[in-house]
């Protein structure tokens, strides 16, 4: 049995080469795709599904009011979580990893990712440890654990523990090797426990350090987080008062009020509301729209297989009638069909696998992560895959086929019979409002991105680098670091300027990269407003070719701008509401400073947020000069190359060669905030094209299928006299109705979910009328191309053939 | 009306030509009712699809209405068709997704004819085929005699120069079968031109000549004599 059931599926697969091809292509691509998502899927979902506290690990974020979450906390809950019952350690940590390099006899390694934390990290992150153990590995502040990647790197065959290593000047013991055993939330190269000297230092800052908490029952962490939060709206807000000499009250309507928030470790990569640890959030929206996008293509490829089988098996009743008279009960017949789709469904599969291997590179580059096909759960996703397939795809056909009546279909006249044809109809809609959905998707995505790469962010960056400056940390050990650091910066500033080709020089905290999310108390009439505060050196604004709305630069001429002189951007000025605002004062930390201009609003952060509200001063306002990391250095346009090259020479012979010399475009920096959506965007035309490919395969055999069955009646119309324009008109008349009621159906999708992806967006595009316009008009042109070549080709043959032998 | 002259037919295969016609001449006239008769193969439905223009002849010369045929393109070739010929085939050929009324309308479709005279003239023939009670039916509803009749309808619609019946009756019990000839007897006695191919004696006797075919060639044709005897069902 099973041999004939191939010898006649190889018959069939024989004679319909291309649509069969087609087919297993189409069912393939749609495979693909999940599997491209079920990876990604599988990869964000088990982040820290390892850790088996994962449950009892909570994170503690405050939100200060107008969207701010921060993940730092203070050191003052420490007394009230230490007597807490329900709480069984706490831990400290800093937020981000530092870089910096290791050396182990004279030998230097950069190394990345090394985090500070308090000596029971391991409880917190229990991972595998290798070598040494979990308890003394960070039990002082000379202790350092690394991973067994790093302990190959910088050691190779020797045993590390117990060696001496050098990092920041200090020096540390490996005290344990340690191997993560899957995506954490938390991934060092390296962990030391120097938080002792910091939570020293910062008692009293209401927002300091990353707060884990370890809780012996996580359905009582309620009780926690309110009294957190009651140390925040309470006993803070009474201290802060008495020091500024207000009221409770008068204090808690400047502050406003802070929540509080516990997240299990659990929720971190997916679920939270901030991003609270260093290896930072996944991205569960655009996770979610890859997920559906995938399973609507394969939908897709399963509608065109359904299609085509249905399609086909008219052309199969006879062999079906003849199995039948010879004794094939109906429950044989629907075997044998699924038993095809089987064999398609495997087929796909495997070429699938192929697709997937071959692009996984493209694909890991684009979510920049090192996916590969492996793991029981992808497997067993896999058959799961498979299976359904089976099902949907086999199911319908076989049954379908089952129930062709033996005699009708002998006779011979079954040939034109309407049997699922509306079905068949149906899911050609189905793909057509599924095309329509990707066309004008990709088209808005399109537009919105154009829009952010082409909208005018307030300075022009293409001139100007930004190149990371760091000093030796003994150059912070210095008595009056700030002037220190501030003379150093100033040397390399004068030696810059003298290179051909640079215009300037200058620096600024501040960076275009999207990461800066500080917030400064400014006081204007005893309101307090929460803004961000820009410290910088003179001649930034020109630089950048940020324009001076009202009153003036910073001038270096006058020695008051670098004392008491600050700067506003417009969207501060309308948050403090300031009339005749030059002249006027503000309160920023606890400084008084006049405002002496308003400059006009510009991007700094990703275009997903509105452009905050700012103050500048200069570097000297405040003792903030050690935090300078950057210079920003604008370059002629013509020469740029070798200007590089040549600031790259001086930069190694003069300022160190400790770290490599690094530079970026500030425009380039900018950028990358909202690369991820311009990959968005590429995936989403890629997919439009696989999309539209898949549904004009399907058009194109349905459409070959449906005039197959018409061609009696276009041979009888021939033989009547209709010529060829009337033919093709009649023959694709059907097909323009599907596709527009396909678009119509589509509309409102279309209009919602972009409109819930735009609202991503502080600035975005309104959606027009244009891309359904264009849309409908591509969807038209591409169906009328298929439907009338096809049809073309139907009016050409030979009339009698139809005629005469039915 | 029609004058064909030495015409040939050729059906090449890669190792075989087969000539389905060698050399034919007729001339029909208007107002002629012609059958040709002659065994299984001879070719005669050969000549009257390429009469038909719905196939093409390999050689010769074929005018209808002093206009050469041979040589016209598909365009000319379809609007020649849908202008001056009828045609009713054994097997029906009516479009099963269509209902009679659509069926019957759809030459004055293709000869642009306005929606209000269709309706007119399709109730009009309707009523004198006796299918009028029928226009909304579908063709798969009705007997053979009455799909005939609709085909006949159809053919008629247009007012075709020639009507070109393929075994008109071949599908037809004999009861069904006399009410179709007796039909196109009619329509010749007003005047049409027809052209009809057949098996049966019974059926070329109500015509008024009959051409014998036999392997591609006429090789007699005579005139006949009907009597009709009005005493016989």
């Amino acid at each position: 049995m099973l041999h004939n059931w191939i010898k006649i599926f190889i018959y069939h697969l024989k004679q319909n080469k291309l649509f069969s091809f087609l087919n297993v292509l189409g069912l393939s691509i749609g495979i693909a795709g999940l599997i491209f998502a079920l990876l990604y899927w599988n990869d964000e979902h088990s982040y820290d599904q390892w850790n088996p506290e994962k449950e009892h690990v909570y994170q503690v974020l405050v939100d200060i009011g107008e969207g701010q979450v921060w993940s730092d906390c203070s050191l003052f809950l420490k007394p009230v979580l230490d007597k807490d019952t329900n709480v069984e350690s706490i831990m400290y940590a800093e937020s981000w990893y530092q870089k910096d390099k290791i050396i182990y006899n004279g030998k230097k390694e950069f190394i990345d990712k090394i985090i500070n934390v308090e000596h029971d990290f391991f409880s917190f992150f229990p991972f595998k440890i290798i070598k040494g153990d979990a308890i003394s590995a960070l039990k002082d502040d000379s202790s350092i654990a690394i991973s067994d990647d790093i302990a190959k790197r910088v050691f190779g065959d020797e045993n590390p523990i117990g060696k001496q290593v050098k990092y920041l000047d200090h020096r540390f013991v490996v005290r344990a090797v340690y191997q993560i055993p899957g995506n954490s939330s938390i991934a060092p190269n390296a962990v030391v426990n120097r938080m002792k000297e910091l939570t020293a230092t910062y008692m009293t800052a209401p927002f300091a350090f990353k707060l884990l908490i370890k809780v012996k029952d996580p359905l009582k962490i309620e009780n926690t987080r309110k009294s957190l939060e009651k140390l925040y709206n309470y006993d803070f807000i009474i201290r802060v008062a008495k020091e500024a000499g207000f009221t409770p009250e008068e204090m808690a309507k400047k502050i406003g009020h802070f929540t509080v928030f516990m997240e299990p470790l659990s929720k971190a990569r997916l679920h939270s509301v901030a991003d609270g640890y260093p290896e930072g959030r996944g991205n569960y929206q655009f996770l979610l729209i890859m997920m559906s996008l995938s399973i609507l293509i394969l939908i897709l490829s399963i509608v065109n297989y359904i299609n085509l089988a249905t399609a086909n098996a008219i052309n199969r009743a006879k062999e079906v009638g003849v199995r039948k008279i010879v004794g094939a009960s109906k429950g044989d017949i629907i075997r044998q069909f699924i038993f095809e789709t089987i064999l398609m469904s495997l087929f796909s599969i495997l070429l699938a696998l192929v697709i997937v291997e071959l692009t996984m590179p493209h694909y890991n580059n684009f979510l920049d992560k090192n996916l590969v096909l492996l793991g029981n759960q992808f497997y067993l996703q896999l058959i799961l895959i498979f299976i359904i397939i089976v099902l949907v795809a086999g199911i319908f056909p076989a049954i379908y086929v089952s129930n062709f009546e033996t005699l009708k279909v002998l006779k011979g006249n079954f040939g034109r019979s309407k049997n699922g044809v509306g079905l068949r109809n149906g899911m050609l809609i189905f793909q057509f409002a599924v095309a329509t959905f990707f066309i004008i998707g990709s088209y808005i995505v399109y537009q919105q991105v154009q829009y952010l790469s082409n909208k005018d962010l307030g300075f022009k960056g293409d001139q100007v680098i930004s190149v990371p400056l760091h000093f030796p940390s003994s150059d912070y050990e210095v008595e009056n670091v700030g002037q220190h650091i501030y003379n150093k910066y100033t040397i390399i500033k004068q030696e810059l300027s003298k290179i051909k080709g640079v215009r300037q020089a200058s620096t600024g905290l501040m960076s275009f990269d999207g990461s800066d999310n500080s917030i400064t108390p400014v006081l204007y009439n005893d309101e307090l407003f929460k803004v961000k505060s820009i410290a910088l050196d003179f001649g930034l604004f020109e630089m950048l070719n940020i324009k001076i709305a009202k009153g003036r630069n910073f001038d270096r001429k006058l020695a008051s701008d670098t004392i008491n002189s600050v700067i506003i951007n417009e969207t501060a000025l309308k948050l403090m509401n300031i009339k005749n605002p030059i002249g006027k004062e503000i309160i920023v930390g606890n400084k008084n400073l006049k405002i002496i201009g308003i400059i006009k609003d510009f991007n700094l952060l990703s275009p997903e947020e509105k452009v905050p509200p700012i103050v500048f001063y200069h570097l000297k306002t405040v003792d903030i000069a050690r935090n300078i990391d950057k210079v920003f250095i604008k370059l002629d346009s013509d020469t740029m190359e070798n200007t590089i090259a040549d600031i790259e020479q001086f930069w190694t012979a003069n300022v160190g060669n400790e770290y490599p010399f690094k530079y970026d475009f500030v425009d380039k920096e900018y950028a990358r905030t909202y690369e991820s959506y311009v990959k968005q965007k590429n995936i989403f035309l890629l997919l439009n094209v696989v999309v539209i490919g898949i549904a004009l395969f399907g058009l194109f055999a349905l459409a070959s299928y449906s005039i197959q069955r018409r061609m009696k009646e276009i041979a009888i119309r021939k033989a009547l006299g209709a010529d060829t324009n009337m033919l093709l008109r009649e023959l694709s008349k059907q097909y323009i109705w599907y596709c527009m009621i396909g678009f119509v159906i589509a509309l409102f999708p279309v209009y919602y979910f972009l409109n819930k992806w735009l609202e991503n967006f502080a600035y975005r595009i309104d959606i027009s009328i244009y891309p359904f316009i264009i849309g409908f008009l591509a969807l038209m042109v591409l169906t009328l191309i298929v439907v009338l070549s096809k049809a073309y080709q139907a009016t050409k043959v030979d009339v009698l053939k139809y005629l005469k032998y039915e | 009306m029609i004058t064909i002259q030495n015409l040939t037919k050729i059906f090449r295969t890669e190792e075989l030509e087969t000539s389905a016609l060698s050399g034919i001449n007729l001339q029909i006239n208007e107002g002629d009712f012609l059958s040709i008769m002659g065994p299984s193969g001879c070719g005669k439905s050969t000549l009257l699809n390429i009469i038909g223009l719905l196939d093409s002849a390999s050689d010769g010369s074929y005018t209808l209405l002093n206009q050469e045929m041979i040589g016209l393109k598909e365009k000319g070739r379809s609007s020649v068709r849908k202008e001056n010929i009828g045609f009713i085939f054994q097997n029906f050929n009516l479009i099963d997704e269509l209902s009679v009324y659509d069926n019957i309308e759809l030459p004055l479709i293709y000869n642009n004819v306005k929606a209000s005279d269709r309706k007119l003239k399709v109730e009009g023939i309707a009523e004198k085929l006796n299918i009028a009670h029928r226009l909304k039916h579908y063709p798969q509803q009705l007997s053979g005699g009455q799909q005939q009749r609709v085909a006949v309808a159809r053919a008629l619609i247009n007012d075709p120069k020639i009507i070109l019946a393929d075994e008109p009756t071949g599908n037809l019990d004999s009861k069904n079968g006399n009410e179709v000839m007796e039909l196109l007897t009619d329509l010749h006695a007003k005047g049409a031109t027809i052209l009809m191919v057949t098996h049966s004696d019974y059926d070329a006797s109500f015509s008024q000549r009959t051409i014998l075919m036999k392997d591609g060639v006429i090789f007699s044709e005579k005139s006949n004599q009907r009597n009709v005897d009005v005493f016989k069902v």
